[in-house]
């Protein structure tokens, strides 16, 4: 039976003209968030080779400089602008921290619109809490954009539903459904049959319309073999689910409008509504401390910083006897205590900022734990993290930014401390970042969308055990 | 014809499982926005005016200071939150809430909540505004797709034809049995919204006629989406048909159009990076006069010109400190510089905005949006006019410090200080949101595009009923 029924759905599908349609429609939705994705991803590179343009051509800048101060000739600069002193070095000639674009960047614009590409931490000039927020405009951010992944999550289980909603009720309402019974088949095996070339199909088509709109706008699919093949995993296990909604709803409710109602019923509450619902139960239960109040915090520490900069100085000298040994001028200029009470400062905000990480990452863990409850969170976490523009990748980058800020201004505590000069010598030795990308797998998202389409096809055959076929051919 | 229609159809609206379900669930999301929204409001409230005070006292309790370094020092603008925002939320999420005010530097406004979240967050929230935007035309479609489909289902189109009824008058009675429901429903809410919101004693007037303006615009958007969900109703023949074309116009109107709407308008006019910018005004800054330089050319010019003018030739003959001059001079040069780049800045988010109300012509959904936020005081055109009220603030606030020290000390005093009790005599920042008329005339454009969505459906449906 399986025979007839794939040729007669085949014929079906290229006489009705809904193959051609549905090959336009995906064309056109891929092609256009493709080319708005490698857009984004095109602007993000330029702006980091900019960046590295500029601190290349000020650093040759500093090595003229260096190298006539060095050679004893007058240089046409202020005293505070030499980069012989290490705190220039430090804040005028920053590094570039940037966090380049993934492989396939393209693919889901995350959280890329909220947050910076790359930071420059400075010894003396930045704010104490680092700000990585991009400037973006807060319509575009509420509008969210519209990229490959809002169509995969979105877009693709609506087409399903148009494609689907009537597998078994078009034929009762056409009056073949008697016919039908005739046959050696149970109705059951006919509409999975039927659901399962539909799905056969889709899936075909939607791999070759991606693959053949990635191929024409440039965007080499199988550089990365490994996350083409994690991608369509993860979109046909999705359709997968989606086709596994239809097969229940298909043999439980009655006629096509209600099967189409019950279908966008369910769309709408695993996109729209549990996302929402959880999120907010997310932020309730973990709810951020305010930041408002966390100024008012950082301020009373900063004053009493800036109050007890002499005292903070002699405790800090205390704690580096290095310094004082190394160092046979013993000048003290305004550097040295505002270094150290920075570095104080710093030492008290980390619990402060902690808080905020921690939070964020309950929240997270939160989520992780119910996100299986939507098909939709999982899928488009998983692209994000293909995309490499999941939260968890900007909290990465953020971390290492830290860090390596850190790196940075310690490398200069023992200029400023020994009163040494920054030479020519000394450019080398500066620190340099390199932007490591965490490890991720899409195994676990598929096994949990998998695990869920074939738990709603069993509760299909329940159903279905449950509402003989009397009722359906009569009710 | 058009009451017997009207009846009728309640009638079977009100017996059928779907309707009752489909209201329930609604109300109680609503139900539940209402409250979350509420509960963020009070706490939002409670930390601002917490914040405000306590800031307002490390000021104040600065102690003897150099005005210059108090500037450094600088403090804090609050940005406070208005009762409508308790329906719709806006961009408030994704807009910093403070912007910290010191000499020499615009800040941008920090922390948005967004930062600090998921990326779950960007499935959206439950908000009143979600519910009022995305599920009450779901709730429209539900209960009129099959409006007209259904006379064709059941056979009683003809029956209906044989009576040599009007359709005109027969559409016009589904059209109010559709709408009315939908009508009493969004009154309600708006009204009980009201009443709770007059009550709440925070700062920040609550006005009746900025709620009834937002009400209105609701009105038009349903009116608009009941008037579609007929047109469609009318021109096929199945109800499952129906209901995936009217789902399309749906989906294309509330989710596609606008994320379409950001890709192009960022494509055609982008906003520089954060980076960019700041680099953009550093190299404005250094062309013009440093406060904290008096070696630079400038500050030579500057001091030649007015030792001109004073008829002297020493600063030290200045009868006011030569410094704190420089150093406001170097401010206003630096306010012009912030004042230019932000201008380019709004340009570009304005001819953002044209191309949204451009796309407006594809989707109901922008022009509601857009009004709506507008009202509530919690749209991007008001979050502009709280930084630049804040920038104002700043700009006075630094020349009040920078006369201070030059009216009270001699040149080249760095060292002296003003007295502990002079922090408390800078007047607070204060900032009163735009009224409501004006904030209606910027969105002149929305208006009547809404107004062209209401009467061009109309229109349509007219001509639809002259089809049979």
């Amino acid at each position: 039976m399986f025979r007839p029924n794939f040729i007669y759905e085949l014929k079906q599908l290229l006489r009705s003209k809904w193959l051609l349609l549905l090959s336009v429609i995906l064309v056109l939705l891929f092609g256009f968030a493709t080319y708005n994705g490698l857009n984004k991803v095109e602007d993000r590179k330029t702006i980091i080779a900019l960046a590295q343009t500029e601190t290349q051509g000020n650093d040759t800048k500093m090595l003229k400089i260096l190298d006539s101060l060095e050679q004893g000739q007058q240089v046409s600069l202020s005293p505070w602008e030499l980069p012989s002193d290490p705190v220039v070095v430090g804040s005028n000639y920053p590094r570039i921290a940037a966090m380049p674009a993934a492989d396939f960047a393209f693919l889901a614009t995350g959280q890329s619109d909220l947050f910076t590409h790359y930071k420059k931490p400075k010894v003396y000039g930045g704010s104490i809490i680092e700000d990585f927020t991009e400037m973006t405009s807060p319509v575009q951010l509420l509008f969210g954009s519209f990229d490959l992944a809002f169509v995969v999550v979105f877009l693709l289980p609506l087409l399903i539903v148009a494609f689907s909603y009537n597998v078994l009720s078009a034929e009762k309402e056409s009056g073949t459904l008697r016919l039908l019974a005739a046959q050696p088949i149970s109705i059951r095996s006919w509409v999975l049959q039927k659901l399962l070339i539909r799905f056969f199909w889709l899936s075909v088509l939607v791999i070759l319309s991606l693959t053949l709109v990635l191929l024409v706008f440039g965007a080499n699919p199988f550089a990365n073999l490994l996350n083409l093949l994690s991608l369509f995993g993860l979109v046909i296990s999705y359709m997968l689910f989606w086709f596994a909604l239809a097969f229940i709803v298909n043999l439980w409710v009655g006629s096509s409008a209600k099967n189409a109602v019950a279908l966008l019923g369910l769309w709408i509450g695993f996109v729209l509504l549990v996302p929402s619902i959880l999120n907010q139960l997310g932020t309730t239960i973990y709810p951020m401390p305010s930041r408002t109040l966390m100024i008012n915090e950082l301020r009373e520490k900063q004053g009493d910083a800036t109050k007890r900069q002499d005292e903070i100085l002699d405790n800090y000298l205390r704690d580096h006897p290095e310094y004082a040994v190394n160092d046979t001028t013993e000048t003290r200029s305004f550097w040295h205590g505002y270094m150290a009470s920075q570095n104080l400062l710093r030492d008290e905000v980390k619990p402060v900022m902690d808080r905020y990480n921690n939070q964020l990452k309950k929240q997270q863990s939160w989520i992780n734990r119910f996100k299986w409850l939507s098909p939709a969170i999982t899928i488009q976490e998983s692209m994000n993290k293909l995309a490499g523009t999941a939260t968890s990748d900007y909290e990465n980058y953020r971390e290492q930014v830290l860090s390596f800020s850190q790196e940075w201004r310690a490398h200069f505590m023992p200029f400023l401390y020994n009163n040494r000069e920054f030479t020519k010598a000394d450019y080398t030795e500066l620190p340099s970042f390199k932007y490591k990308v965490s490890k991720t797998t899409s195994v676990g998202a598929l096994m949990i969308v998998l695990g869920l389409s074939v738990l709603v096809y069993l509760l299909g055959v329940l159903v279905y055990r449950k509402k003989t076929t009397n009722t359906i051919l009569t009710t | 014809m058009i009451l017997k229609t009207f009846i009728k159809e309640t009638k079977e609206l009100f017996r059928e499982g779907r309707v009752r379900i489909s209201l329930i669930i609604v109300l109680l999301l609503l139900g539940v926005a209402v409250w979350i929204s509420a509960r963020q409001y009070h706490t939002v409230n409670e930390q601002y005016i917490t914040a405000k005070t306590t800031e307002r006292s490390v000021w104040d309790d600065q102690g003897e200071k150099n005005p210059h370094s108090a500037a450094h020092y600088g403090t804090y603008a609050f940005k406070p939150k208005y009762p409508l925002a308790l329906v719709d939320q806006g961009v408030d999420k994704y807009v910093g809430t403070s912007i910290f005010l010191e000499a020499h530097n615009r800040n941008d406004a920090q922390f948005s909540a967004a930062a600090d979240q998921t990326g779950l967050a960007r499935f959206g929230d439950l908000t009143p505004d979600f519910i009022l935007l995305f599920i009450i035309p779901l709730l429209i479609i539900l209960l009129g797709y099959n409006s007209l489909t259904k006379e064709h289902e059941m056979g009683t189109f003809s029956l209906l034809k044989s009576q040599g009824i009007s359709f005109l008058k027969m559409i016009l009675g589904k059209w109010t049995a559709l709408f009315l429901p939908i009508l009493l429903i969004t009154l309600a809410l708006f009204l009980i919204a009201g009443m709770v919101l007059s009550r709440v004693e925070d700062f920040g007037v609550f006005q009746w006629d900025a709620l009834l303006t937002m009400c209105l615009i609701y009105i038009f958007y349903y009116a608009v989406f009941t008037n579609l969900v007929l047109i469609v109703s009318a021109l096929v023949r199945k109800s499952g048909v129906s209901l995936v074309i009217s789902l399309s116009v749906w989906i294309i109107a509330c989710l596609v159009t606008p994320k379409m709407a950001t890709n192009v308008a960022n494509n055609q006019h982008p906003y520089p990076t954060a980076q960019e910018f700041a680099t953009n005004i550093a190299k404005d800054k250094e062309k013009g006069l440093d406060g904290h330089n008096p070696w630079s050319e400038e500050s030579k010019k500057l001091e030649q010109n007015v030792l001109a003018e004073h008829g002297v030739d020493s600063l030290h003959q200045l009868p006011f400190n030569f410094d704190g001059y420089r150093m406001q001079k170097g401010e206003e040069h630096a306010a012009e510089v912030y004042f230019k780049h932000y201008k380019l800045l709004k340009s570009q988010y304005e001819k953002q905005s044209n191309v949204y109300q451009s796309l407006a012509v594809l989707s109901p959904y922008l022009p509601t949006r857009f009004i709506s936020m507008a009202v509530a005081h919690t749209d991007y055109g008001a979050h502009w006019d709280f930084s630049d009220a804040a920038e104002n603030y700043r700009i006075t606030t630094q020349k009040y410090l920078n006369e201070h020290f030059a009216e009270n000390s001699d040149y080249g005093e760095w060292g002296w200080q003003a007295d502990a009790d002079f922090w408390k005599e800078l007047p607070a920042f204060e900032y009163e949101p735009r009224t409501l008329k004006s904030t209606l005339k910027t969105h002149k454009g929305n208006l009547g595009i809404i107004g062209g969505w209401l009467l061009f459906s109309f229109g349509a449906l007219l001509l639809t009923s002259k089809r049979f």
